[in-house]
């Protein structure tokens, strides 16, 4: 019967396509208007800093200008390990000295962006730059 | 020659004016029925599921275990009708889940589950509160999602357009529940300041108290005047974030201390506790946008009863007018889930194969009767059906997935007893013994009566499917009373439409009239060739039956070698599948939302996903599914869901099944980065359970139960093809525990109530009222809270005051009004969160999940490698734990180990499914005796029964397809189509030998003058399951038909001809 040789057939046509669709993934998302972000422009970075509260408790600081709001959301934009701008949705508490201390949603050592722009682009490509603070408590 | 029933019916109507109406009012009511019968997704299982939510505010789990889930458990288990019981404690409150026998009314159910825990309220211990109790049913799954999701617009801006949006769709007919997913609710808060506070001397439960007092009016009653009734209304309502404000809440030296003077009251979004996103995936239409946007989904259930595809489409065409008033432009609105348009999919697709088949078929019957016999065969069809949808209408089914299977399965059968009869006559008219009319009723006469007992023989074996006990249950039965339906329906068409469409469409050719002489033909001389030697000699008849029985061995011995597999169901091809992620327990919301988000950055990449939707902090609109496995409990701050929606199924080639496999190692490496768990979860084609594989341990300890736990969730993690490994165990999470000195306490003159309740004020926020506005569709709370900077840590906790209520003793004198620190009256202890226990039919009980992909499709064979290593886990006590499969475990004392999940599915389903092939073996002896009044004939015919194995099985091989819940049916409904073979062959042997033919001559003539039908309908059968093969799910039933139908078709025709000659040889001679 025919049949059976197309269902033999199937998985192999079922399969050439799913060998090729793993080739395209890691390019950046094309960006359509002019004002944004550029693929691979540079991007002035900071690490998300450790500090000791008075109370002995460890706390997590990001600058306050690096954080933007949509509505009641706090986002902040991060640039991962692949280069590659995404925005993150965190919880903050209260100031310390120009810096936020972030309550959920970063780990320690991840870099942002310092100061937050509205050109910013998620899924951009970005070459850090990495803005060292004085204040690091270590 | 004496007429039958068959005979006596087809005088009456072949001739008769009546029978044109007849068939034409049937087309019509069919037509009728099709539109107005209600399409849907799911078949309408009524599985009475009831959770019950017991609060007991301060308990353990192990305190709400003792005292509430068992009692409650064990009282429940009195009630008659109930299956099983399951609970689960947690801190605080118990769940208890009840789920009834499968087609229990829902409504008595209720009735008795009420009344039994209102028999027992009296047992409870104090301090637990009223149940709630929540009735699920399958009517409360969306048959429609729509997101909403905005460029520009805000979580909040989005819920108050939705909200709208639902207020007016609200008011469409037959809409069910409207309910709203994500965005975030407009909330007067009440924003404490704890310096303002101890400042102006007033406590957090100070102010409750006084906005709870403010915000009140009532009518105070009314008094006569001048002949007239004048109301008195007192009070006034808080309406305004400033009229909150304006709350005198102390006195601070002489003047009122205001809410506003210590504490921001905030008009606007709650806090934020949910993030809910939409985003367009690689295979998104062209000019979607790239990035991902908060999104509010609006899901719309149905009434029940009522037709998905008519309220779907009703919705649409309302939210298309809204767009031009309450919908703002920024805003889009995305389907993200619409059953009413793949229910009409589904209508629409067996319509398309119904009509395939029906034409395959009619161009064969063409082929062998000329297209005269076609139309004839073809004209019967529509007719079955037709009376077959009205019933369908009549009896309250929906058209859904399970009925249409049913009508797809009976396209090859129905044609059968219709192109019996028209071969014959059409026969008979070749012959040209008789004249036209009286040929016809002759034919009739000849076939009409093993017709009716062949019709009945297939209805015997379809219906005890009606007795699959379980959740199968309500999936099988419309298959067994719409095929026998069908069947008889079928019946009738053949013997009043056929007849009458026969004898004005057949042609007798007119000319040469030649004596017809059936050694002549080409059939008779076929079987004389085939059949002579093996009736001649019987060491060459025994060879043949040698040969047939190898192969029958052979083919089943492909079973045991694993060459064919068993499984329950194939999973469909469906356009969405879920990914649920479980973070360790204490994982902050942002956290499992970067989790979820990153997760979802990858399946967007997948080129076959359209969009996705992510859900966390809130659970993701349910599917059926989702309703078994009780996801719409997944609220916690540690749980995501990520909704994937594909390309439509025609536009893509690979089967969602092997896109979710394909996807699964991606999402499980970017979880385990975070120590999440990630789970692929598709929409399963047959009843839903918790998980595929379930291990159920129980034991004396829940320690000992976790430890056995782990070491076989180590199994599961290290036997290839099992995957989605979890267990029901919640990871370590941080307590402090605030413990009060009750002696201090007592003191300060300050209460453990008043502690508890500041603290909860403070963190967990406490709704004190309602602001009373006409304008808000949803209530709009008041919530007294600490801002989020000020509760962080423990060091903020201590700055929280308690007001006392005085104290006297003889050496100090403490006024009432006074502040005391909380730091002063609570010592912390650091303690690790109890673990919520499950229990199950009394029993407690640890589960470890997992799914079965890749290596093992089939979960039977994954059990039975993992028995293997299970039994050699060393538990203490030194025993083996044997996994048990389908028995409770006889005591708790030992530790032990039960599969559950799709297995116990699977196994009723076989179970029930073998039983119902026994009975069906037994009817179909019976009603072959009663015909032909011979215990040894019906024997002789049942031998085609098992020759359709030598087809089947190796079908199965050949397709490399498993051997399914659908392929027994397939090969059920077989035996009854081979009996009916059968009994056609032997019937015209006896009718010729009555007519006083030599037994030889008998048989062959036989073979060669039925070959023709039996070819024709088995090729009808044949034919009509091909358009099946590709469908997932019905590809068993197909194989079965196909290669066991064509297998056994060609050993019938050779095998039962010999053995009746053997049997009968003896009793000739003499």
């Amino acid at each position: 019967m025919s049949l059976d040789r197309k269902k033999n057939l199937f998985p192999f046509l079922v399969a050439i396509p799913l060998l090729f669709a793993g080739c395209g993934n890691r390019e950046p998302e094309s960006i359509k208007s002019g004002s944004k972000v550029s693929p691979d422009a540079v991007v002035s970075v900071v690490a998300v800093r450790r500090a000791v509260k008075a109370g002995g408790d460890e706390v997590l600081l990001v600058p306050a200008s690096a954080i933007f709001r949509k509505g009641e959301l706090t986002g902040i934009f991060v640039a991962g390990a692949d280069n590659r701008l995404s925005v993150r949705w965190i919880s903050t508490g209260r100031f310390m000295q120009g810096d936020l201390v972030v309550l959920g949603g970063l780990d320690k050592g991840e870099f942002v962006v310092g100061v937050y722009s509205p050109e910013l682009v998620e899924g951009v490509t970005v070459i850090k730059s990495v803005t060292a603070e004085d204040q690091t408590n270590e | 020659m004496n007429e039958g029933i068959a005979g006596k019916l087809a005088k009456q109507f072949i001739n008769s004016k009546i029978t044109p109406l007849l068939m034409v009012a049937s087309l019509l009511v069919g037509i009728m029925a099709t539109f107005m019968t209600p399409r849907e997704e799911e078949p309408q299982i009524v599985v009475p599921m009831v959770d019950l939510y017991i609060p007991y505010p301060g308990a353990t789990p192990a305190e709400v275990e003792s005292r509430v889930a068992k009692s409650v458990e064990r009282t429940l288990t009195e009630i008659p009708g109930v299956d099983y019981v399951y609970s689960t404690s947690m801190p605080d409150f118990a769940v208890v889940t009840v789920r009834y026998k499968v087609g229990e009314d829902a409504e008595k159910s209720m009735v008795k589950l009420w009344s039994t825990l209102m028999k027992n309220m009296d047992k409870m211990p104090p301090g637990v509160q009223f149940p709630l109790m929540k009735k699920v049913s399958i009517d409360d799954v969306p048959v429609l999602n729509l997101t909403f999701w905005s460029k520009t617009k805000d979580p909040f801006e989005l819920r108050k357009t939705a909200v709208g949006v639902a207020d007016e769709l609200k008011k469409i007919k037959s809409i069910g529940d409207v309910d709203i997913k994500g965005g975030l609710k407009r909330q007067v808060k009440i924003v404490l300041d704890k310096e303002k506070l101890r400042q102006f001397n007033v406590s957090p439960l100070q102010i409750a108290r006084q906005v709870q007092m403010a915000n009140s009016q009532m009518t105070s009653g009314d008094f006569k005047q001048m002949n007239q009734e004048i109301v008195v209304r007192s009070g006034r309502f808080l309406e305004s974030a400033s009229d909150v404000g304006n709350i005198v809440v102390g006195i601070y030296g002489a003047s009122p201390v205001y809410l506003r003077d210590v504490a921001s009251v905030v008009d606007g979004p709650e806090e934020v506790n949910n993030y809910n996103f939409f985003g367009w995936g690689a295979a998104a239409p062209k000019g979607s946008a790239s990035g991902e946007y908060p999104a509010v989904t609006l899901t719309v259930a149905k009434r029940q009863g009522s037709d998905a595809s008519k309220l779907a489409d009703k919705v649409l065409a309302r939210v298309e007018e809204l767009k031009k008033s309450s919908i703002p432009a920024g805003v889009t609105v995305s389907e993200t889930r619409n059953y009413g348009a793949t229910a009409t999919d589904k209508v629409t697709t067996l319509l398309e194969h119904l009509l395939m088949a029906v034409v395959a078929v009619t161009i064969v019957v063409g082929f062998f009767l000329g297209w005269r016999g076609a139309l004839v065969v073809l004209a019967s069809v529509p007719i079955t059906f037709a009376l077959t949808l009205l019933i369908y209408y009549l009896l309250d089914y929906s058209l859904n997935r399970v009925t249409l299977f049913a009508l797809i399965f009976v396209t090859g059968i129905v044609v059968d007893d219709s192109i019996i009869i028209a071969e014959n006559i059409h026969r008979h008219f070749a012959m040209k013994r008789q004249p036209k009319l009286q040929a016809a009723i002759t034919a009739i006469n000849e076939v009409g009566n093993p017709t009716i007992l062949a019709t009945f023989t297939v209805i015997a074996a379809v219906l005890p499917m009606v007795f699959v006990s379980g959740l199968m249950g309500p999936y099988m039965s419309p298959m067994p009373i719409g095929a026998s339906l069908a069947m008889i329906f079928s019946l009738l068409v053949a013997l009043i439409a056929t007849p009458w469409l026969s004898f004005r469409l057949l042609k007798t050719e007119e000319g040469h009239h030649e004596e017809y002489d059936i050694s002549k033909t080409a059939y008779y001389r076929l079987f004389n060739a085939i059949l002579s030697p093996f009736i001649e000699s019987s060491f060459k008849r025994w060879v043949a039956f040698g040969v047939v029985g190898l192969m029958l061995v052979g083919a089943i011995a492909l079973v045991p070698l694993k060459a064919v597999q068993m499984k329950m169901l194939p999973f469909d091809n469906k356009n969405e599948f879920q990914v649920i992620i479980d973070m360790p327990e204490g994982t902050a919301l942002e956290q499992t939302a970067r989790v979820t988000k990153e997760i979802s950055a990858y399946l967007k990449t997948v080129p076959e996903v359209r969009s996705y939707q992510y859900y966390v902090g809130t659970n993701a609109p349910i599917n059926f599914n989702g309703l078994v496995r009780h996801y719409y409990l997944r609220q916690a701050k540690n749980m995501g869901d990520i909704q994937v929606n594909l390309v439509p199924k025609d536009e893509r080639k690979a089967q969602s099944h092997d896109i979710a496999k394909k996807v699964r190692a991606g999402v499980q490496q970017i979880a385990m980065r975070y120590n999440a768990n990630a789970k692929i979860v598709e929409i399963p084609p047959g009843p839903p359970v918790l998980s595929t594989l379930v291990a159920e341990i129980y034991g004396p300890s829940q320690e000992q139960q976790i430890a056995l736990a782990k070491q076989v969730k180590k199994v599961f993690e290290e036997t290839p093809g099992v995957v989605d490994v979890d267990w029901m165990v919640e990871a370590d999470q941080k307590v402090y525990n605030l413990v009060v000195n009750k002696e201090r306490a007592a003191f300060r003159g300050v209460t453990a109530e008043q502690i508890a309740q500041t603290l909860r004020m403070s963190l967990a926020g406490m709704d004190v009222g309602v602001l009373h506005t006409d304008k808000e569709l949803e209530p709009v709370m008041i919530q007294v809270r600490l801002p989020q900077s000020d509760r962080t840590s423990l060091q903020d906790l201590s700055g929280i005051f308690v007001q006392s209520q005085g104290m006297g003793t003889l050496t100090t004198r403490l006024r009432a009004g006074e502040m005391i620190p909380l730091s002063e009256l609570v010592k912390v202890e650091e303690k690790i969160q109890d673990k919520s226990i499950y229990r199950k039919d009394l029993r407690r009980v640890v589960y470890v999940t997992a799914d079965v992909a890749g290596a093992t499709e089939s979960p039977v064979y994954a059990m039975l490698d993992m028995d293997k290593k299970i039994e050699k886990l060393k538990v203490p006590g030194g025993y083996r734990v044997s996994p048990l499969y389908t028995a409770n475990p006889t005591s708790e004392e030992k530790l032990s180990m039960k599969w559950d999940g799709e297995w116990q599915i699977t196994f009723e389903v076989f179970r029930d499914l073998g039983t119902a092939f026994a009975v069906v073996l037994v009817i179909i002896y019976l009603l072959i005796i009663g015909w032909f009044q011979s215990f040894k004939t019906p024997l002789i015919m049942m031998i085609a029964i098992p020759l359709s194995l030598v087809g089947i099985i190796p079908g199965h091989l050949l397709h490399g397809a498993f051997f399914t819940a659908t392929s027994m049916i397939g090969m059920i409904a077989l035996a009854g189509i081979m009996v009916r073979n059968s009994v056609l062959l032997i019937d015209f042997i006896q009718i010729r030998r009555a007519e006083g033919a030599d037994l030889k001559q008998a048989v062959i003539e036989s073979a060669a003058v039925r070959t023709r039908p039996i070819i024709l309908t088995s090729g009808a059968v044949v034919i009509g399951s091909i358009v099946m093969l590709f469908d997932p799910i019905f590809q068993g039933l197909a194989i079965s038909l196909i290669w066991g139908g064509v297998l056994s078709t060609i050993l019938t025709l050779v095998v039962v001809p010999i053995v009746y000659y053997m049997v009968e040889k003896k009793s000739a001679k003499r």
